[in-house]
């Protein structure tokens, strides 16, 4: 250093290089905050999975004695929380929060810390769901009705810290939205208009948006939870002046909206994939674009098609199977845009394009199943049924399980640089298809025509269903082993799969312009986009260039 | 689920038309996605054609959706709406009913449903009603939310503490018809069964009268023996 040429700079070397892992947890980056994200979702998945299997195993014979009644419900209630909370909506937000940026050409997101402390916020509430291990979980159930949820009832911290817990996640995905939200709006590359905008990162804006309006509103449910349970309040208490049917009007505008989030997402992911196997850009740009948003809307509107026993109106029941009803019309024009654009396509069948179409298909029994649930005297019949369990199941599985490893299939290259392994991926797939459909076909059928209850620890025997049951729990286990394969694929691929390159599958938008994985600062030069498939115009231009080489370059048009 | 009661085979009826709606929707969706990665798998270096879709298909598309929409809307509500009609007593059944439903409250409780009587006599786990005979269920619960939930003879419905909720059937046959309850409440959610015994109507005067006097004989005796200080 003192042999410096420049002795008037001081010149010490770069800081110290600190830990890999202390770079991850401290980095404002949020390709880093997403791949925690991702990575724990996908760990998450793996957790709920082997909740699910406990539950199964309980429910494989009649009046077993596998859990105990309150270990049931425990198992029940972490499996919901860490199924929606720590798998479902955090892989989906950490997807766009990697993606999304890169897609609109932004160099960072406008609000790095918000993002990052969003990030933390939701480790912290995976970490207070877990701890609960060491006390008391909750065992209130996936979504805890009031006033099953006051300390007369449950008195133990339980349900304080699933509270808790959700609470911290959900205010996690609120920050993160935001950062998101702000990014998507003013830090766009010149050109990139709104109606150029990519299509999963117009799933993005409209899915923050979505949870900017419901999360608070579930943050504001939960807080009312915690002063009943511990500064005597009677927010959902009866008698005093209590509520307890508010709980459910709050969190099911929460929850209905979650689910649409998921779907919307899985849509954008799909969308990508399709018109990138496909070679054809996206048919009807602008109508998916409007059905998403629209999605979001009515699919939230529709929240009490959960509560069409409760005491309420027949009017607002009729509302319920309104919006219900409402949302074939988008989400069919969603689909058959999707499905359009593989029509005359030349259809690459790989890994990604497996998944979405595989996707599409379960999350068409599960929706085709609501449209059944929401007629409001069937639902007197089948709601609260397994036959509810199945659709739901239909519908999530398909959009995050099938959605989401679609989308990591397809993004994958871009984040590590390399390609998950193509025939693991295949061999997953069919498994855990198999394994969807032997699980949630036979549920569906014990709900349907024997009624079997939901979230009960056991079933009688002579009721009609210990076959239908016995069936569900094998294909549980089906399914877990193709769950299990694909976490295994995206393990191994990180340092055994195939090189991808910056542009592997021909995609359409700007993420494939940019290094894989991208510099912290995503693009050295800002692109101009001047169509909604800028990366192909890229392409073309770079196809004409070449061809016309003699050409003194000064004079050729500029790529970017 | 068999229907027993004229409700019930509305709500059948109207299964069975979010069944046909599901199958065509599924049925459509997944044809069209099998044809299309069966048609459509290319070779490598092929160029598809780059149509990027219209208006006018976006637009029949949508009318389409709308009127399959509005379709089953309408056949929701027509069958729910007579799924809710209040059953009329017949012939066979309770002949002091005729005018009014037979009212009956039903408490939820952990985990037990308790059955009050319009004599003032009361049952747990089992409800006696007459058959023929329209029935109203006042569902209150004392402490968590509860359903009531016999598929065989009407809809479910929740009870839920501080407010009522109502069932209202009329049994067709004489029988017996189980259920179980269906929203968690706790740790014998699971247990939470009961039975509906649908009987002649005279045998239903019966056994009120009887579990009446058999509730009082038993107090009486309760009385008596905290009288003589047998019991503290």
């Amino acid at each position: 250093m003192n042999e410096s040429p420049r002795p008037e700079l001081v010149v010490s070397g770069f800081p110290r290089k600190r830990a890999r892992w202390i770079e991850l947890a401290t980095s404002g980056d949020h390709k880093d905050v997403a791949r925690i994200l991702i990575s724990g979702a996908l760990g998450f998945l793996f957790i709920a999975v082997i909740e699910f299997l406990l539950m199964r195993l309980q429910l494989a014979i009649p009046e077993n004695k596998f859990l105990s009644p309150v270990g049931f419900n425990r198992m029940l209630s972490l499996y919901g929380g860490t199924a929606i909370f720590f798998f479902a909506l955090p892989l989906a937000i950490g997807l766009a929060y990697y993606v999304a940026p890169l897609q609109v050409g932004a160099r960072g997101t406008a609000l790095p810390r918000l993002g990052q402390i969003g990030m933390a916020l939701w480790v912290a509430g995976a970490v207070v769901l877990y701890a609960g291990f060491m006390y008391t979980p909750s065992e209130a159930g996936v979504n805890p009705f009031a006033p099953l949820t006051e300390t007369a009832f449950l008195s133990n911290n339980g349900v304080d810290a699933w509270a808790t817990s959700v609470g911290l996640a959900t205010l996690g995905f609120v920050l993160i939205s935001i950062d998101l939200l702000t990014t998507l709006r003013n830090m766009r590359t010149p050109g990139m208009a709104w109606r150029r905008v990519p299509i999963f990162a117009w799933g993005a804006t409209v899915g923050s948006w979505l949870m900017l309006f419901v999360g608070p509103v579930f943050l504001a449910a939960l807080t009312m939870l915690m002063i009943d349970r511990n500064y005597d309040g009677i927010f959902f208490a009866d008698g005093s002046g209590g509520a307890p049917l508010l709980w459910q009007h709050l969190s099911w505008i929460f929850f209905s909206g979650a689910y649409m989030l998921i779907l919307i997402f899985a849509f954008g992911a799909i969308a990508e994939i399709v018109t990138a196997f496909s070679g054809k850009p996206l048919f009807n740009r602008s109508a998916v674009m409007t059905s998403l948003a629209a999605i979001a809307v009515i699919g939230t509107l529709a929240w009490m098609q959960n509560m069409l026993t409760a005491p309420i109106g027949l009017g607002w029941m009729y509302f319920a199977m309104l919006m219900s009803l409402a949302l074939i019309i988008p989400v069919g024009l969603v689909v058959f845009n999707l499905i359009a654009t593989l029509f005359g396509g030349v259809l690459r069948m790989r890994a990604p394009l497996l998944y979405a179409v595989g996707a599409l298909s379960l999350i068409s029994i599960g929706l085709a199943a609501e449209i059944q649930q929401s007629l409001v005297a069937a639902a007197w019949d089948i709601k609260n049924t397994t036959d509810a369990t199945a659709a739901t199941h239909f519908a999530l599985i398909g959009g995050a399980v099938f959605g989401g490893l679609a989308a990591l299939h397809y993004w994958y290259p871009k984040m590590t640089g390399r390609t998950m392994g193509e025939s693991l991926a295949r061999i997953s797939f069919w498994t855990m298809l198999l394994g969807v459909l032997v699980t949630f076909v036979p549920l569906a059928l014990a709900g349907y025509d024997e009624g079997q209850v939901i979230d009960a620890y056991k079933f009688f025997d002579a009721t009609g269903v210990n076959a239908y049951n016995l069936i569900a729990t094998i294909g549980a286990f089906v399914l877990a082993a193709g769950i299990v394969m694909s976490l295994v694929n995206a393990i191994s691929s990180r340092v055994n799969g195939a090189e991808a390159g910056h542009d592997p599958w021909g995609g359409d938008t700007l993420e494939w312009f940019t290094l894989s994985p991208p510099d912290p600062h995503n693009f050295d030069v800002l692109v101009d986009v001047r169509s909604e498939r800028p990366m192909r115009d890229i392409r073309e231009a770079i196809a004409h260039r070449t061809a016309s080489a003699e050409l003194p370059t000064r004079e050729s048009q500029p790529v970017a | 689920m068999a229907p027993h009661s004229p409700g019930t085979d509305q709500i059948d009826t109207l299964l069975w038309i979010g069944f046909v709606a599901a199958a065509i929707v599924v049925v459509a969706i997944n044809l069209a996605l099998f044809y299309a990665i069966r048609r459509y798998r290319g070779e490598r270096g092929a160029e598809p054609r780059q149509i990027s879709g219209g208006r006018r298909i976006q637009f029949r598309v949508a009318g389409v959706l709308t009127v399959f929409a509005a379709v089953v809307f309408i056949l929701g509500i027509i069958f729910t709406g007579k799924a809710h009609e209040t059953p009329t007593t017949g012939d066979a059944g309770l002949t002091a009913q005729e005018s009014a439903p037979l009212e009956i409250e039903a408490t939820g409780q952990q985990w037990l449903w308790r059955y009050t009587y319009p004599n003032g006599a009361f049952s747990y786990y089992k409800l006696v009603v007459p058959v023929d005979t329209a029935v109203k269920l006042k569902l209150v619960s004392t402490d968590v939310v509860h359903t009531w939930n016999v598929p065989d003879l009407a809809g479910k419905r929740d009870a839920v503490p501080g407010k009522t909720n109502k069932v209202i059937f009329r049994a067709n046959d004489e029988g017996s018809f189980t259920g179980d309850a269906a929203t968690l409440s706790g740790q014998a959610y699971a247990s939470m069964r009961t039975e509906v015994e649908v009987v002649s109507p005279a045998e239903y005067e019966e056994f009120i009268e009887t579990q009446k006097t058999d509730i009082e004989a038993a107090q009486e005796r309760v009385v008596g023996l905290i009288e003589n200080g047998e019991v503290p």
